[in-house]
């Protein structure tokens, strides 16, 4: 993208009013997103996006700097107005390692792949939900792809390249008829290219996935309220330790001391039965990367084992403040945003438990099948969730499906509440918004039991 | 080939379009600078200068829009065939029209001197913000978030059917959150300020103390139908989520509850909904697609009076563009997006509608609307802090209750309109609310 020379004239320019350590990453970024309502091609967009952002550190200080103008004069006046915001002494220079390349090019890369190949899978997803049932009234899918590549070298040597495919076909369902409107979805996504479609998703399940959930919870009746046990599956389940701990594991959180896990480490922060490890090194999946976006290689952490907690997700900068070296989780949406600790791939590893026991064993309580978005404050820990399709249990039977379920908590309470793990564990895929931008995450867990959680919803007694 | 600049990859992309056999071609070219510094303990925590600019195309070929995005200026043709690529698969029958030449209002953004101030003054700002929110309280132990941003914006819409709009705007904002701790409770609170107000450090800070300190000894509510006033910042944040349903485009896919209503009374008579382009606070001469700004009520008295449009959505119901043509940037196609857009306020003040709320519950913060509610239903179920009211005066703080209801049946529940209109913070769109007394919403704590 930029040759060696430059690059290392552009990190010395960062470092002339004397930070102690200055990157530059460059990224070239494609993409295509093709929407589809009711089975007609509504719109189509294509984007390319492309620049670089320079950073520069002393000590626990950092200034970013960005441009759309990848010219060397423009670089060189980036890395000026980066370096300019630090007022501090030092200087270094900077010797660039050979550069070592990560992520590869898809076997079938977005620009082997016209339109009438997109089009085809998405009107089978389309046809598979509108035969499900005639309460379909309408569909909305989208097949969005995505070719980024990065470059990001460092006056500490670091020379590193990432190629990021990724692709999602995402199926919305709205059912509606004298219950009102209710939707369901399924959209899955892999760091792959369109051999997706060959090798992982099938496009006819997904709109039936899509539909069955928007039709289940159009005849069903709404949730009431109560503090009771809930079971929540896997998949995207997850998001309920993304959001409530995953996030406060980040050195985003924990090196400013907003965290309420702050200073934790070695201690029980969850029940035995819970492990759980953020993992970007997963081949094929959402959220992996090969390196992170500050260059260091992406690798498997473990964040709690047997309850106890053993790790964060920690960038450079967070890492200088909190004295601990980082664990290559820096990201960011694009060159406009300065990286900062994030999730890739964050799952609660499989237990011992039946998956079948635990609803037999449940008295009264809510089955979540499908969790929704949510969202956490993670000063406190206090969140909220949506139960995208969701099952009242009673005696251990499930009595009928609820709509309109919210789950509402603190992620501590929670952790330490989970009584059940069963022993299979599978991944859902989401786009996580935080400080650095929007990035492409993958939650996971298996199916588990919370003992008590506040339920929300407006329905009366079932 | 090189890149070059705005005016010269236009022309070629113009060039390139009649020679592909496009019937137009339309360039929306966004050219921003912005400055963020973030204090914290005094220290800059982090500081972000930044030049960008991106060029949308979009082509019009036998009768279908096809778009293409670059932040590239390098190869007008290049884009040009992946726009008309896009175009080629179109499969709805539905016309965008282009908007031809037109004339704009004048406007006068309102005058602000900040955004004169050199970075050193703005950073100074910022730890301004941040040492008065610690010197308000002793229980203030530290800000997590703490921010100055400044920004300024050029957009340029051409296309060959004559059109060319050109606008240009400043601003800028503060954010602080101080966290308050006692007895091992630990509150946040939050406040901003945009504009020239921007500098008034003070209020800014005692606002955000205050929101925080009304935390203290916080605990939820038993469960039941409650009395409900909405202040002014949470009714907006609610009325921003379900603002796309006002939208013609949403109406028109069958995504709106609202769709073929017009005319219908949706609301109690005593709501008003404008949607206001030449509000004077954040004025704008024309929307993403040129059309010159003009204000639309959108429920008076409340009837529903019309849904926002662009020229597509407006050709196809047979009426005129609302000026609500919005992008949600330059990369995206254009849609529906309200201006400003803010219902009209009542009368009484805040302190006159907890009197009048008696007994009840006022929510001053709801989350989780990108998951707790359903944009297409109006459903919603939402986490919400908060105060018990009894006999009209507060009596303690609530916290993890959630609210549940319908924005339907809510629009058709108020009792009665604030005159305390406050804009939440503004993005493409800046929507505004009264407080609103809400005769009952259903609550859930413990």
């Amino acid at each position: 993208m930029i040759s060696k020379n430059m690059a290392e004239a552009v990190l010395e320019k960062a470092l002339c009013e004397g930070a102690d350590f200055s990157e530059l990453y460059i990224e070239d970024t494609e993409s295509n997103s093709i929407e589809m309502t009711d089975g007609t091609v509504k719109d189509a967009v294509s984007s390319r996006r492309h620049g670089a952002g320079i950073r520069v550190f002393s000590g626990t200080k950092s200034a970013y700097a960005y441009t759309a103008n990848t010219s060397e004069k423009a670089l060189l006046e980036t890395a000026k107005a980066a370096a300019a915001a630090l007022e501090c002494a030092g200087n270094t220079s900077t010797a660039l390692f050979e550069v070592k390349t990560y992520g590869a090019a898809p076997e079938l890369a977005m620009g082997d792949i016209d339109n009438e190949a997109r089009i085809a899978v998405m009107k089978k997803a389309n046809s598979a939900a509108r035969s499900y049932s005639d309460d379909v009234k309408q569909t909305v899918i989208r097949l969005m792809e995505t070719d980024q590549r990065v470059m990001i070298c460092n006056s500490e040597g670091v020379w590193a390249e990432d190629r990021r495919p990724r692709i999602r076909l995402a199926v919305q369902a709205i059912a509606s008829g004298e219950n009102g409107t209710q939707t369901g979805s399924d959209s899955p996504g892999f760091s792959m290219g369109f051999e997706v479609f060959r090798d992982k998703i099938d496009p006819e399940s997904c709109g039936k996935e899509a539909a069955r959930v928007a039709v289940t919870m159009l005849h069903a009746p709404e949730c009431p309220a109560g503090y009771l046990p809930v079971i929540i599956d896997g998949g995207f389940g997850g998001v309920i330790f993304h959001e409530a701990c995953g996030h406060s594991l980040e050195a985003t959180s924990v090196s400013k001391g907003n965290s309420e896990f702050c200073g934790k480490l070695g201690q029980k922060i969850a029940a035995d039965c819970v492990s759980a490890v953020d993992d970007g090194t997963i081949a094929g999946e959402w959220g992996s990367i090969g390196c992170d976006d500050e260059g260091t290689p992406s690798q498997r952490n473990l964040l709690i084992e047997n309850g106890i907690l053993k790790g964060y997700m920690i960038d450079k900068l967070g890492g200088r403040r909190m004295g601990m070296a980082p664990t290559g989780s820096s990201r960011r949406q694009g060159y406009s945003f300065a990286p900062t600790s994030r999730m890739t791939n964050t799952f609660i590893l499989p237990g011992n438990d039946n998956a079948e026991e635990m609803i037999r064993s449940t008295a009264e309580g809510l089955y979540a099948k499908k969790m929704g978005g949510g969202s956490v404050n993670p000063l406190t820990g206090e969140f909220n969730f949506a139960v995208a399709e969701g099952y009242w249990i009673r005696n251990g039977e499930i009595l009928t499906p609820v709509r309109g379920a919210t789950l509402v908590g603190k992620g501590s309470e929670v952790l330490l509440h989970i009584d059940r793990v069963a022993d299979k564990m599978w991944m859902a895929q989401g786009v996580c918004g935080s400080a650095s931008g929007q990035v492409p995450t993958n939650v996971g867990q298996p199916r588990i039991r919370v003992s008590e959680i506040t339920i929300g919803g407006k329905g009366g007694a079932l | 080939m090189a890149v070059v600049g705005f005016e010269e990859f236009r022309d070629k992309a113009f060039e390139a379009a009649k020679a592909q056999g496009c019937d137009a071609a339309e360039v929306y070219y966004v050219e921003s600078e912005r400055f963020t510094v973030k204090v914290l303990e005094q220290e800059i925590d982090s500081y972000s200068v930044s030049k960008s600019e991106g060029l949308g195309l979009r082509v019009k070929l036998a009768g279908k829009d096809g778009y293409a995005y670059t932040e590239l200026l390098d190869e007008p043709e290049k884009l040009v065939a992946r726009a008309a690529d896009n175009a080629k698969v179109i499969e709805s029958s539905d016309d965008h029209p282009m908007q031809t030449k037109c004339e704009y209002q004048q406007i006068i953004q309102p005058e602000n001197p900040l955004t004169e101030l050199s970075e050193k003054e703005k950073i100074a700002l910022a730890k301004e913000l941040e040492r008065r929110c610690l010197e308000v309280d002793p229980r203030v132990k530290r800000v997590s978030h703490n921010l100055f941003s400044s920004y300024s914006a050029k957009v340029k819409i051409y296309n060959t059917l004559g059109l060319a709009a050109e606008n240009s705007e400043k601003g800028c904002y503060c954010y602080v959150s101080p966290v308050m701790e006692e007895n091992g409770e630990i509150h946040e609170g939050m406040s901003f300020r945009f504009g020239a107000k921007s500098a008034e450090t003070k209020e800014c800070a005692e606002e955000a103390v205050a929101e925080a300190a009304a935390q203290f000894g916080a605990s939820p509510v038993a469960a039941g139908e409650y009395r409900v006033l909405l202040r002014n910042d949470a009714a907006a944040d609610l009325l921003d989520t379900f603002s796309g349903m006002f939208s013609a485009e949403r109406a028109q896919k069958g995504m709106s509850p609202l769709a073929g209503k017009e005319g219908e009374a949706i609301a109690v008579t005593g709501l008003t909904v404008v949607d206001d382009p030449l509000y004077p606070e954040f004025p704008r001469a024309f929307d993403d697609e040129g059309t010159p700004s003009e204000k639309t009520v959108v429920v008076e008295n409340g009837r529903l009076n019309s849904l926002l449009h662009n020229l597509k959505t407006a050709q196809k119901a047979g009426v005129r563009s609302t000026s609500n043509a919005g992008r949600a940037s330059a990369a995206s196609p254009v849609d529906v997006a309200p201006s400003n857009f803010y219902i009209v306020p009542g009368e009484k003040n805040f302190d006159e509608l907890v009197e009048q709320l008696g007994n009840g519950l006022v929510i001053t913060e709801i989350s989780g609307l990108h998951s707790g509610a359903n944009a297409y239903t109006g459903d919603f179920s939402l986490l919400a802090k908060g105060r018990l009211v009894e006999k009209g005066t507060a009596v303690r703080a609530v916290e993890r209750i959630t609210v549940a209801g319908s924005w339907l049946n809510l629009m058709k529940n108020i009792e009665e309109i604030g005159a305390d209109l406050k804009f939440g913070i503004p993005g493409g769109s800046c929507i505004g609310s009264p407080s609103l007394l809400i005769k009952g919403l259903m609550v859930s704590g413990k």
